[in-house]
C-alpha cells in the first residue's frame, strides 16, 4: 500500500507540471479556438530563461534560507515575464493578422513558430541535453512509509497555488470578465467596449507566464532541459487540456493531474507497465472523450473545429 | 598534378566542418574518400564527435607516407542526427550519397544500431567496405535478421566492427555485475535495438551467473520522468540497476532521479552508452556510483598522446574505435593499392582485402574479423564514476 501512496506522489507531482502548461493551452484555446502547437515550446523556453537568470545571477549550486526563497521567486518572476513577453509577441506576430482568416491558417502558423522556437533555442544552447543547477536541497520527508521530497511538495504546491490565482483572476476582477466575454462571443463583447486585442493578449501574457513558470519548475525538478523538451511535456499537456475539458481552467488542472497519475499507476501495476503507460493515458483519452465528448469538466457547446 | 592532388586533399583533411562529396571521381582527382556517417550534432556528438576526429587523425597520419600512385586519402563526413537525435532515414540518405561518390571507398559509420540497420542493405548492394566503431547489436552480424539485411547480395558481407558486439558486452556487464557484488538486478531498456539486445543478453548471462532479474522493463522514446518506474523497482530491493540505453534515450535520466527516488545508494550499470560526457552532466552528482564498460580495451598512450595534440581535447570513449577503424580502411585500401599496381582499386578489391583483415595493430587492440564481420577481440574495459568522473577499474574478459 506504501508503494501505491508513494506513486500517488509521484504521479501528482508530474501531472503538476502537465497541469501548469495545460493551463495555457486551456486558456487560449478557450478565448480564440487556436491550439497553440507553440505552447510545449514556450515552456521549454522558460527552463532557458531560467538558466540563463541563474547563470546571472551568479548561482551555480545550491543555496540555502532566505538567499534561496529569493532565487527561487526571482528567477521564476523573470522567466514568467520573460516567457509572457513571448507569448504577446507570438499572439502578435503569427496570429492576430490571421485572425479572422480560415482556422487551418493559424493552426499552422502555430506550427510553424513552434519550430522557429526550438531551432533558435538549438541555437542558443545547442543540440544536448543541458544540466541545470541545483539550486535547492532536496530533502526527503517519510509519511507514513511514503517518501515525499521537498521538489515534489513544491510541484504540486505551486501548481494549486497557480490555478487558484488564476481562477480568482478570471471570475474576480474586471479583465477576467472581458476574458469571459470575449470567449462567449468576440463581436457581442467588442459591442460591449471591450477591447478584444487587449483582452487576447493578456491571456497569452498569463498563459505564456504559466509555461514559464512549469518549465522553471520542471528545470528545478528534473535537473535537466533539452531544446526538444517541449514537445512530449506539450502533447501530454494538450492531451491534459483536452481530457479535463478544452477552455476550462478547473478542468486543465483536473485533466493535468488525472494523466500524471494514471502514468504512475499504469507503471506500477501494469507488467512492463512503463512501456504501456501512454497506451493507458490514450486509452483513458478516448473513453472519456467517448462519453463526454467535450471532457470532464468541458460545458457542452456547439461543435467548434 | 600531384602537387595539386596534395593541396586538394589537405584542404579536405583540414576542415573540421562536415566536407562535401562531390559526385563524380573526375574532380576528386587522385583523392581516395573514406567516408564517415556518425552522429555529428544533438544528443550524440559527445560520443559521434571523438569518433570521427579518430578517423580524421588515422587519415591525416596515412597522408604523411606516400602510397603509390601518389594517392591521398581524404574525409567525407555526413551527420546522421535529425533535430539532435540519431536517425535511420538520414544515416540511409547519407550512405546513398557517399555510395553514390566513386571517390568512396570505405565507410566509417555508424554509431546507432538502429542506424546501421538501415545502412548496410545500401552498402551490402553497392560492394562498399563499412566498418563500424561502436555498433554492437548482435542482430546486425549474426542470424536471420542479418541475413535479411543483406538483401542484394545475400552472400557478401561488407559490415564489419571493431568493437566487442552485445552478447560479449552483455557478457561482460553480467561479470561486472557479479564482481561489484551485486545478487539482485532490476533490467531497464530503451527498447531500441541497441538497448534491448543489451540487456536481454545482460539478463540471461546474469541469471547464468547465479543472479536473480527482479524485472525487466523497457522505456517509452522521449519520457523524461522516471520515478514511477524507480519507485516500482526500489519496492523489489535490487542492489543494481541495469540499463540497456544510452544517454540520449534515458541513461542519465535514470541515474539522476535514482537519487530524488531513494536509490542513490543503488548501483547503477549499463554498457558503453552511457560511457559520454553528457552522461557525467545530465545525471550530475548522482552519476558517483556508476559502472559502465566500453567495447574497447582502454590505455593506449601514445595514441591517447597524439590525440590531445591533434584536436587539444582528451580523447572520447570511441575516438579510438574511430581510428581503427580508419587504419582498417586504410590498410585494406593500402594492400587493394599495391595489388593493382599502383592503380585506383575498385571498392570489390578493398572488400576482398577488408575482409581478410588479421592481427592489425590499433589502439583497441589486434583487429581482426571473423566470419560473421565481428572483431576477434572480446576484451572490454569496466569504468566507474567517482566524483564526476569515470575511472578506469579495469578490463572484463566477455568470455567466449
Amino acid at each position: 500500500m506504501t508503494v501505491f501512496f508513494q506513486q500517488i506522489i509521484n504521479g501528482l507531482s508530474l501531472g503538476g507540471i502537465y497541469a501548469l502548461i495545460a493551463l495555457g493551452y486551456t486558456m487560449v484555446y478557450g478565448i480564440i479556438e487556436l491550439i497553440n502547437f507553440a505552447h510545449g515550446d514556450v515552456y521549454t523556453l522558460g527552463t532557458f530563461f531560467s538558466l540563463a537568470i541563474l547563470a546571472g545571477l551568479g548561482v551555480s549550486g545550491e543555496v540555502h534560507g532566505l538567499q534561496l526563497v529569493a532565487v527561487v521567486l526571482v528567477t521564476m518572476l523573470a522567466a514568467m515575464l520573460l516567457c509572457g513577453i513571448v507569448g504577446v509577441l507570438i499572439e502578435r506576430l503569427a496570429y492576430r493578422p490571421l485572425r479572422n482568416a480560415p482556422r487551418l491558417a493559424p493552426l499552422i502558423t502555430a506550427i510553424g513558430m513552434s519550430f522557429i522556437l526550438e531551432n533558435v533555442m538549438q541555437l542558443w544552447h545547442g543540440p544536448s541535453p543541458i544540466p541545470f543547477p541545483e539550486v535547492m536541497p532536496n530533502p526527503s520527508f517519510r509519511f507514513a512509509g511514503v517518501d515525499v521530497s521537498a521538489k515534489q511538495m513544491a510541484v504540486i504546491a505551486l501548481a494549486v497555488i497557480l490555478m487558484l490565482a488564476l481562477q480568482t483572476f478570471i471570475y474576480k476582477t474586471k479583465l477576467g470578465k472581458a476574458m469571459r466575454a470575449t470567449a462567449q462571443d468576440r463581436d457581442a463583447a467588442q459591442l460591449m467596449g471591450i477591447n478584444i486585442n487587449t483582452t487576447i493578449a493578456v491571456t497569452f501574457l498569463i498563459g505564456s507566464a504559466l509555461a514559464g513558470a512549469a518549465g522553471f519548475v520542471s528545470g528545478v525538478y528534473y535537473g535537466t532541459t533539452w531544446f526538444f523538451n517541449g514537445f512530449e511535456a506539450g502533447l501530454k499537456a494538450f492531451t491534459a487540456a483536452v481530457l479535463g475539458g478544452i477552455g476550462n481552467v478547473a478542468g486543465a488542472m483536473l485533466g493535468g493531474f488525472s494523466i500524471g497519475l494514471i502514468e504512475a499507476i499504469a507503471t506500477q501495476y501494469i507488467p512492463q507497465g512503463e512501456q504501456w503507460s501512454n497506451v493507458v493515458v490514450f486509452s483513458v483519452l478516448v473513453l472519456v472523450l467517448i462519453f463526454r465528448p467535450s471532457g470532464l469538466l468541458g460545458e457542452s457547446l456547439p461543435e467548434k473545429v | 598534378m600531384p602537387a595539386f592532388g596534395l593541396l586538394l586533399a589537405a584542404t579536405v583533411t583540414g576542415c573540421s566542418s562536415p566536407a562535401t562529396t562531390s559526385q563524380s571521381s573526375e574532380t576528386a582527382g587522385n583523392v581516395l574518400k573514406i567516408g564517415v556517417d556518425l552522429p555529428l550534432s544533438g544528443a550524440d556528438a559527445s560520443d559521434g564527435i571523438p569518433a570521427r576526429n579518430g578517423v580524421v587523425l588515422a587519415v591525416e597520419e596515412a597522408n604523411r607516407h606516400s602510397l603509390p600512385g601518389g594517392f591521398q586519402f581524404a574525409v567525407a563526413d555526413l551527420d546522421d542526427a535529425v533535430q539532435g537525435k540519431h536517425d535511420p532515414a538520414q544515416g540511409a540518405q547519407n550512405t546513398k550519397t557517399l555510395v553514390a561518390d566513386d571517390a568512396v571507398l570505405a565507410m566509417i559509420g555508424p554509431f546507432n544500431s538502429n542506424v546501421a540497420q538501415a545502412e548496410i542493405p545500401i552498402t551490402n548492394d553497392a560492394g562498399l567496405a563499412q566498418i563500424s566503431p561502436a555498433t554492437t547489436s548482435t542482430t546486425l552480424t549474426k542470424g536471420d535478421a542479418a541475413q535479411r539485411l543483406r538483401t542484394s547480395h545475400p552472400d557478401v558481407k561488407a559490415f564489419f566492427r571493431v568493437c566487442a558486439t552485445d552478447d560479449r558486452q552483455g557478457a561482460a556487464d553480467a561479470q561486472a555485475a557479479r564482481k561489484i557484488g551485486a545478487k539482485r538486478a532490476f533490467v531497464i531498456d530503451d527498447d531500441e535495438t541497441y538497448g534491448k539486445g543489451l540487456a536481454d543478453v545482460f539478463e540471461q548471462q546474469f541469471v547464468r551467473l547465479g543472479g536473480t532479474v527482479l524485472g525487466h522493463e523497457h522505456l517509452t522514446s522521449g519520457q523524461t520522468d522516471f520515478k514511477a518506474l524507480l519507485t516500482k523497482a526500489r519496492a523489489l530491493s535490487p542492489d543494481v540497476i541495469f540499463f540497456g540505453g544510452t544517454t540520449s534515450t534515458g541513461g542519465g535520466l535514470v541515474r539522476k532521479q535514482m537519487a530524488d527516488a531513494g536509490m542513490g545508494a543503488v548501483a547503477f550499470l549499463g554498457g558503453d552508452g552511457i560511457s559520454d560526457a553528457s552522461f557525467l552532466s545530465t545525471a550530475g552528482r548522482a552519476a558517483d556510483g556508476t559502472y559502465f564498460t566500453v567495447a574497447a580495451p582502454q590505455g593506449d598512450k601514445p595514441f591517447i598522446d597524439a590525440y590531445q595534440k591533434r584536436f587539444d581535447t582528451s580523447i572520447g570513449a570511441y575516438s579510438a574505435n574511430g581510428y581503427a577503424a580508419a587504419l582498417v580502411a586504410i590498410a585494406g585500401i593500402d594492400k587493394a593499392i599495391a595489388a593493382d599496381g599502383g592503380k585506383r582499386p575498385s571498392r570489390a578489391d578493398v572488400l576482398r582485402y577488408i575482409t581478410a583483415t588479421k592481427n592489425l595493430k590499433t589502439p583497441v587492440g589486434d583487429v581482426g574479423f571473423d566470419s560473421f564481420g565481428d572483431t576477434t577481440d572480446p576484451i572490454l574495459s569496466l569504468f566507474k564514476v567517482s566524483d564526476g568522473k569515470a575511472v578506469f577499474v579495469g578490463l572484463v574478459s566477455a568470455g567466449p
